[in-house]
């Protein structure tokens, strides 16, 4: 017995090395994009046109300048378009996360009539190319007077459908007995899902704030079609207009591209953080 | 375990409409019902109106039959459909299998820091789009110095053109999906293995059951709602991917690798102004993605499951 | 957790109601849409000239830029529900004839093109024009030249000033190749700047006005010929990246790996601002002629400006367009502030035209002189609503078989020819 948990001590020993190198080579490997858009984003434009893809860190001619040279950039419009992503990204995930998860709960725990049929119809949802709706959307919206607002933007995403999908198919992989437990004590249908399934929810929760955050900060065709004042614009948008074809603003894309990553990584730091926190202390432990 | 007020038993007692147990799960569907009929089906309606019309100004709309749709069998169309097959395949076959390695292996307790991991393999989500083709393009140039030749060069290959050939285009697309979605996929797998009771896997070791028949035995029957949904969402994306190809080629397409389906609604409905073509193609896109959706469905028994 | 959503969400509510337009009464307001930032610093400029005369109605001009591609896809939009159009608009020229179909949307700018018509290059705005009416006005000419690294062909002993054809330009390139092992010119495998400049130069062009496909003439057939003789014994290579316009070319020719690079003349801040190595070493010069016949240059890309139709300002619109772009002060600040060639031949040779600025520092102060020579011979482009189809033709399948797959330059041209007919209904 002792001799046999000596050697699964060892495998596990030799397992952890070998994981935690794969992880590592793989981290290193996905990263060099990124260090190579942090490395350029200190070097004049023509640099990076010059000598390729660079991956060595040439101090004769890095420096920090190009992002002082974004606050001034067209009157510090890179910062109106920072506000403005972060506004569109708040406001869709808030609104998504509470009411994608009370459908994707409702289609999940509830037998009742019409139920596939509207589950069929999330799918379908899912799966039209948004580009062929853009046209009657935005009649919708001269219509509605939201043309040019945030609202506008959110509108076609407040119940995600994806997001119902994946609150479904999370809640399916719930133990049952929770729910039956519950009941049992007493608690109404709303009750049970409020303090009883959305703290078993959490890593449904944290995956999707990650996600809708990530969707919104990406998004460029409907906010570019919705917003017109280039005050309003989001970062995609933004830097999209740095490229032309008449010439790319290297100088102002590369840093405006880095900074843009910064927001994305504290949620999901944040994210991380407190939902695993309220995973270990929820129910599901015990 | 929970304590219950008396005032919430007291709520139960009441005949609330609200707690009606057959009016109860209509409360909580009807954000989506109400989503939908009010912002998806008018627009839904009108894209298949359309799909029959020739297009041409805001008071120039004619009924033409089917005649976009008849249109659509053209090279350029088949092109853009061989294209995105070829791709969504690879795309499905490795964006849900590798990730869901890593998943497993970060999630099992033998990565140190896993966090970090799972933080780094998140960034390239994050990073702009056209800098990403920038860096893309420079890395599978058309120059012996590009990196990709140079290490081509180490063993003793000629350089290639990367982007210009359907074969090495794609390789290249699939290697910029799984660069940038690998973490994403990691993130839903993880949070269906967390939904994993612990207790399972301790009573599997007392069983002396090794890592791959946990694996087998419990964890992917743990998170298969989880993968049913990674993988619908990835044979979507795969359908619909658009982003990536407009990063590596803009609205070129050289040898026929550049162009995908989405890319040719675009190219009808913005770049020639056809918007009833436009139309046409999405709704084909439809069509497809949910008949592959359908197939994957029913073998994977997500329908068996529910009744 | 809720508290910080709360907190969250007020923020947001509080800076969605922060930003507010503050529009002043007076003047008259107009927006104006472009996808390229460099055009409203001509248009500001001219903006303050015209605010500054007393006569004229005072303007405010918003002037919103837009990523490229993505200002067509919202103008496509806008016009097509028939509202949230700006009033002035940069349309790009492989775009434009997609907004001349069915019931135009744009005003048309007659009355103020017409009375200047002698002093303008005209078959610049035949490409904006349906039915004999002009809806755009272009910012240059886009006349086609050369670009010679004369390091590079001096270390050959050859001056370029000495090449009159495309085959002393080919001649030319074997002996640059011999001497240095560097070659003439790059010929684009995924874009349209190669082919099209020299099929047009040579008298070819892909439509006719009533769309017929011309894609399958013998000028087209022998125009590839030529390309790929060139190809073929290495004075032309396939150009690194693709294009003329990758981040891959712009590198590599600036280390001085090439000997020249045929180019419409708005290619001039490529040089300055992407191949700053290359300074005071490239001199610009007519493109070489065919031996049977063809023009001195062809006119190839640009912006069409215009004004949309249900704009509540159309005239006044009208007005400061042609001001801040038909007028001589506009056409010399079209060469000091964008670097074009202006569409007004009365700027040619002026005093006005020679201030100095980067492009002279670049180059030499003879860039004008060179240009005007070849005014007089260009030929007109036909751009149909079929236009878009073809150019996509050229991109994606005449340029990729004739560089990358090594086609028989017959079989291309008929192929792409069939290709283009099977696309018009």
């Amino acid at each position: 017995m002792k001799h046999s948990n000596r050697i699964d001590g060892k495998r596990k020993r030799v397992r952890s090395v070998f994981s935690t190198a794969l992880m590592l080579i793989t981290a290193a490997l996905l990263m060099v994009p990124f260090y190579f858009m942090f490395l350029s984003s200190l070097k004049p434009g023509t640099e990076m046109l010059r000598n390729g893809l660079s991956l060595t860190f040439d101090p004769g001619v890095s420096s920090f300048r190009n992002y002082e040279a974004l606050n001034t950039y067209r009157d510090g419009i890179y910062w109106h378009w920072y506000k403005s992503s972060v506004i569109i990204m708040v406001l869709q995930t808030v609104i998504g996360l509470v009411l994608a998860s009370m459908v994707g709960y409702g289609l999940a725990m509830y037998r009742f009539r019409g139920r596939n049929a509207v589950f069929t119809l999330v799918l379908i949802l899912m799966m039209v190319p948004f580009e062929i709706l853009l046209l009657p959307l935005y009649r919708m919206l001269i219509k509605a007077h939201l043309t040019d607002t945030y609202f506008g933007v959110i509108l076609p995403y407040l119940v995600p459908p994806f997001m119902i999908f994946f609150f479904r198919q999370y809640v399916l992989g719930l133990p049952k007995e929770l729910m039956e437990a519950a009941r049992i004590d007493g608690c109404t249908d709303y009750g049970v899902f409020f303090r009883i399934m959305v703290p078993n929810m959490i890593p449904a929760y944290g995956a999707m704030t990650i996600l809708s955050c990530m969707n919104s900060w990406n998004n460029l065709l409907w906010p570019l079609i919705v917003l017109s004042s280039n005050e309003k614009f989001t970062i995609p948008i933004g830097m999209g207009t740095t490229i032309t074809p008449y010439g790319n603003a290297f100088d102002v894309l590369m840093p405006g591209a880095v900074m843009a990553v910064v927001p994305i990584i504290i949620i999901y730091l944040f994210a991380q953080k407190t939902f695993i926190a309220g995973l270990t202390s929820g129910s599901v432990k015990g | 375990m929970q304590v219950h007020s008396s005032v919430e038993k007291e709520t139960v007692r009441k005949r609330n409409i609200l707690l009606d147990p057959k009016v109860v799960p209509y409360v909580f569907i009807a954000p989506f019902l109400l989503f939908f009929l009010v912002i998806y089906l008018y627009p839904f309606i009108s894209t298949i109106l359309m799909s029959f019309q020739r297009i041409d100004g805001p008071n120039s709309v004619e009924f033409i039959g089917t005649a976009n749709y008849e249109r659509l069998f053209n090279r350029n169309f088949k092109q853009a459909l061989g294209t995105t097959f070829r791709y969504a395949f690879w795309d499905v076959v490795v964006l849900t299998i590798v990730p869901l390695i890593f998943a497993v292996i970060l999630n099992s307790g033998s990565v140190k820091f896993p966090s970090f991991f799972k933080s780094v393999f998140f960034v390239p989500a994050l990073t702009s789009t056209i800098v990403v083709g920038i860096v893309f393009r420079l890395a599978f140039g058309t120059l012996e110095t590009a990196p990709a030749n140079r290490l081509l060069a180490l063993f003793g290959q000629p350089a290639k053109d990367w982007l210009m050939f359907p074969d090495t285009g794609n390789f290249v697309l699939i290697l910029l999906t799984l660069w940038r979605w690998m973490g994403v996929n990691i993130i839903y797998y993880i949070s269906g293995l967390q939904a994993i009771p612990q207790e399972r896997y301790e009573a599997a070791e007392i069983d002396g059951a090794n890592a791959i028949q946990k694996f087998f035995h419990i964890s992917l029957p743990g998170i298969k709602p989880v993968l049913i949904y990674v993988i619908t969402i990835t044979v979507l994306g795969g359908f619909a991917m658009f982003t990536e190809s407009v990063a590596l080629w803009a609205q070129n397409n050289p040898g026929g690798v550049g162009r995908t389906i989405v890319g040719y609604m675009y190219l009808m409905g913005f770049y020639k102004n056809n918007m009833g073509m436009a139309s046409a193609v999405g709704l084909v896109l439809l069509g497809l993605v949910l008949a592959v959706n359908l197939i994957q469905l029913i073998a994977m028994g997500f329908f068996k499951r529910e009744d | 957790m809720k508290k910080i959503l709360a907190v969250l969400l007020a923020v947001a509510m509080l800076a969605t109601l922060g930003i507010t337009a503050f529009a002043e009464e007076e003047p008259i307001h107009l927006t104006l849409w472009t996808f390229q930032e460099l055009h409203t610093q001509l248009y500001k400029e001219m903006l303050e000239k015209w605010n500054a005369n007393p006569d004229n109605p005072k303007l405010d001009i918003d002037m919103q830029v837009y990523p490229y591609e993505d200002m067509h896809n919202k103008l496509t939009i806008a016009l097509q529900s028939g509202e949230g159009a700006p009033d002035i608009v940069d349309i790009e020229i492989n775009m434009f004839a997609n907004y001349l179909k069915g019931d135009i949307q744009l005003a048309d700018l007659n009355d103020i093109v017409e009375p200047m018509e002698d002093h303008l290059v005209m078959s610049r705005f035949n490409n904006y024009a349906k039915d004999g009416k002009f809806y755009g006005i272009d910012h240059h000419i886009g006349a086609c030249i050369v670009w010679y690294n004369t390091e590079i062909l001096e270390e050959a002993g050859i001056d370029y000033r000495d090449i009159k054809t495309w085959d002393d330009y080919h001649e030319a390139g074997k002996v640059v190749l011999e001497k240095t092992g560097k070659p003439m010119c790059t010929w684009e495998s995924k874009d349209c700047w190669s082919i099209y400049p020299l099929v047009n130069q040579h008298g070819g062009d892909w439509l006719t006005p009533d769309n017929e496909v011309r894609m399958d003439e013998q000028v087209v057939v022998d125009t590839l010929a030529f390309m790929k003789s060139m190809l073929d014994d290495g004075t032309a290579v396939a150009c690194p990246g693709g294009n003329h316009h990758s981040e891959e070319y712009y590198g590599w020719m600036n280390a001085g790996n090439c000997a020249s690079v045929s180019m419409p003349f708005w290619y001039l801040n490529r040089f300055t601002d992407y191949m700053p190595d290359l300074s005071g070493k490239m001199k610009v010069a007519p493109m070489p002629l065919w031996p049977d016949g063809g023009h001195k240059s062809a006119q190839m890309g640009g912006t069409g400006t215009a004004v949309v139709k249900t704009s509540p300002n159309v005239d006044v619109a009208k007005q400061w367009l042609a001001y801040a772009t038909l007028s001589f002060e506009g056409c010399v600040d079209t060469w000091l502030i964008l670097g074009f060639d202006p569409i007004m031949t009365d700027v040619y040779g002026s005093e006005e035209m020679k201030a100095p600025n980067k492009f002279f520092d670049y180059y030499d102060d003879t860039i004008f002189d060179m240009l005007k020579t070849v005014l007089d011979d260009i030929p007109d482009t036909c751009l149909t609503e079929y236009f878009p189809a073809a150019a996509d033709i050229v991109r994606n399948q005449m340029a990729y078989d004739l560089v990358i797959g090594g086609k028989d330059p017959e079989a291309i041209a008929k192929d792409c020819a069939e290709e283009l007919r099977s696309m018009i209904f």
